[in-house]
């Protein structure tokens, strides 16, 4: 038993070593492929030069110097072409996904800050200059914060918090009321331990301004808009849900929802989805569902 | 006898900016009432018979532009808009008088006296100029298809948008729906939705299947040399009728 256990470490280590020593020359061959020859007459002088003293016998580096010439000419273009394949093929899932992305973003951004939306408000702000300063500087500010979050190029890079999206909402939506005065009334009900958590940005403005523009506007008596996020277990809803005219079945999907979903699913695959509505009761019922990891450090709501 | 004129907007400080601006250039002119959407607008103009009216162009319930429509020859239209790039294009062309918001300046001297002109005389025709306004894009009337697919799940409706569907497959009386995430069944008929979707969008591939054109990922042909669709995440494959092998001829 004993002579078998120690037999098997012996083979065992036997083999380990081979192993080793292939996975070293591999590394050798790899990086022979891919060095600049550059930097290979710099090692073979750097060579020759320990050949002139006592450590390294003149045989050997001359040896290392024409085995690395041989092998580099030989097979180093082949072998580095090889690597550079699979690296590139390994970047190119990850790449297109990263691209996709970034376009869809994009196109969500700059779609969003719809002229008609900007020339009103600051024909409103023109307006409450003379009438009410302290109004217009309200609404100014607002539509700074707006511009700031929703403008491509003045958004800073990297993932948004819900909380972050919700005051962008507030801006918005603070805008609009002071343009619909009593035809728009807003609900907001996002739990504290929830504004940090993770939420793709625009999103939640998406889903807004949709509500506003093709719910509430249209209508003449106006209504209200209801913003509302829970987390269950590891999934967050958010949902925006309104009393306007609800949407006809031939309008378009619209660049705004398509975007939302495309993002949804480069971001989460099947594990977020957006989910259209009509509630019994008329209007319409937005929501976005997405995995939700609770923020330990995030402080618990009274 | 002191002209008269009618405000409509939607937007409360924007009725209010115009009437004070209004009033500041044209003391003479009364404003007989204001309107916060279109339809409001055309009965009170029917109503009180202003010389003028002043129409924003997006509004609740009927647009300026058909509001306009309701009222030619009876009063003379000025439009007020923010940003409409299409209906100033119009504008611009002809001789519809329209200001942009925010309200006032020279501009505003400039309408006021043409109105003041014109005042007291017949209203222009404006019918062939709305003909091209509401041609122009300012107002859709196109032939529209269906987007959006209802469909009761559970409590609610759901809207499914076309653009998530893969097919529609006929089963029995229902319709089955089937997306990525899953399969809902509808009410309506495979014949029905066939009239009422974008034929592009859509393709009739079997006499039960309406597949949608950009889920189709392959066509093969199996041992027994029918056309097979397959579609994007889903695994079952869908036969194409041998009608309708035409669709794939080219591809």
């Amino acid at each position: 038993m004993r002579m078998a256990a120690s037999g098997a470490g012996v083979f065992g280590f036997l083999r380990e070593l081979g192993e080793t020593a292939s996975s070293l020359w591999w590394q050798f061959f790899d990086w022979l492929a891919q060095v600049p020859f550059r930097q290979l007459v710099v090692t073979w002088v750097l060579a020759l030069l320990l050949a002139c003293t006592p450590v390294l016998l003149p045989k050997q580096a001359l040896a290392f110097i024409l085995i690395s010439c041989g092998l580099k000419v030989l097979a180093g273009g082949k072998r580095k072409a090889e690597i550079e394949a699979r690296e590139a093929a390994a970047h190119a899932g990850t790449e297109s996904m990263e691209r996709r992305l970034v376009e869809a973003q994009m196109a969500a951004l700059q779609a969003q800050v719809e002229p008609h939306f900007l020339f009103n408000t600051l024909a409103l702000i023109g307006q409450l200059i003379e009438t009410d300063p302290p109004q217009a500087a309200r609404i100014h500010e607002h539509l700074i914060d707006y511009l700031r979050s929703t403008l491509p190029q003045m958004r800073s890079r990297g993932g948004g918090t819900l909380g972050r999206q919700i005051a962008l909402s507030r801006s918005y939506l603070a805008i609009m009321q002071a343009r619909m005065k009593a035809r728009l009334a807003v609900s907001i009900d996002v739990p504290p331990e929830l504004e940090s958590a993770t939420f793709p940005p625009m999103m939640l403005q998406i889903l807004i301004e949709n509500s506003i523009k093709h719910g509430l506007e249209p209508k003449i008596e106006g209504g209200r808009i209801d913003i509302r996020a829970r987390a269950t277990g590891s999934t967050m809803e958010v949902e925006v849900r309104d009393d306007g005219i609800g949407f006809s079945r031939y309008a378009g999907d619209g660049v705004g929802l398509t975007n939302v979903r495309e993002r949804l699913k480069l971001l989460y695959g099947a594990r977020a989805e957006l989910l259209i509505e009509t509630p019994a009761d008329g209007g319409c019922r937005a929501l976005i569902r997405l995995p939700f990891t609770p923020d330990i450090f995030a402080k618990a709501g009274p | 006898m002191n002209p008269t004129a009618l405000i409509a907007d939607d937007e409360e400080p924007m009725r209010d900016m115009l009437r004070k601006r209004l009033q500041d250039c044209w003391p003479a002119l009364s404003i007989v009432a204001e309107a916060a959407n279109g339809v409001e607008a055309v009965a009170l103009a029917g109503q009180l018979r202003p010389d003028i009216v002043f129409l924003d162009i997006r509004m609740p319930g009927i647009s300026g532009i058909e509001a306009a429509r309701l009222l030619f020859n009876r009063c003379h239209i000025v439009f007020v808009t923010a940003y409409d790039q299409y209906a100033i294009e119009a504008f611009e062309q002809g001789a519809l008088d329209y200001l942009l918001k925010p309200v006032g300046g020279e501009r505003l001297t400039t309408t006021v006296a043409r109105l003041k002109s014109r005042v007291g005389r017949q209203p222009d025709d404006i019918e062939r100029q709305l003909g091209r306004l509401l041609a122009g894009g300012a107002v859709k009337p196109a032939r529209s298809y269906l987007h959006w697919i209802q469909a009761q799940v559970g409590n609610s409706l759901r809207m499914i948008s076309t653009r998530e569907i893969l097919f529609f497959r006929a089963d029995e009386k229902y319709t089955r729906v089937q997306t990525a995430q899953g399969e809902v069944l509808i009410r309506k008929t495979l014949k029905e939705l066939a009239e009422e979707l974008d034929p592009d969008e859509f393709w009739r591939i079997h006499r039960s299947t309406l597949v949608r054109v950009d889920a189709i990922a392959a066509v093969t042909r199996d041992l027994r040399g029918r056309q097979m669709v397959r579609v994007r995440h889903f695994a079952e494959e869908l036969e194409v009728s041998r009608g309708n092998t035409h669709l794939f001829q080219q591809m």
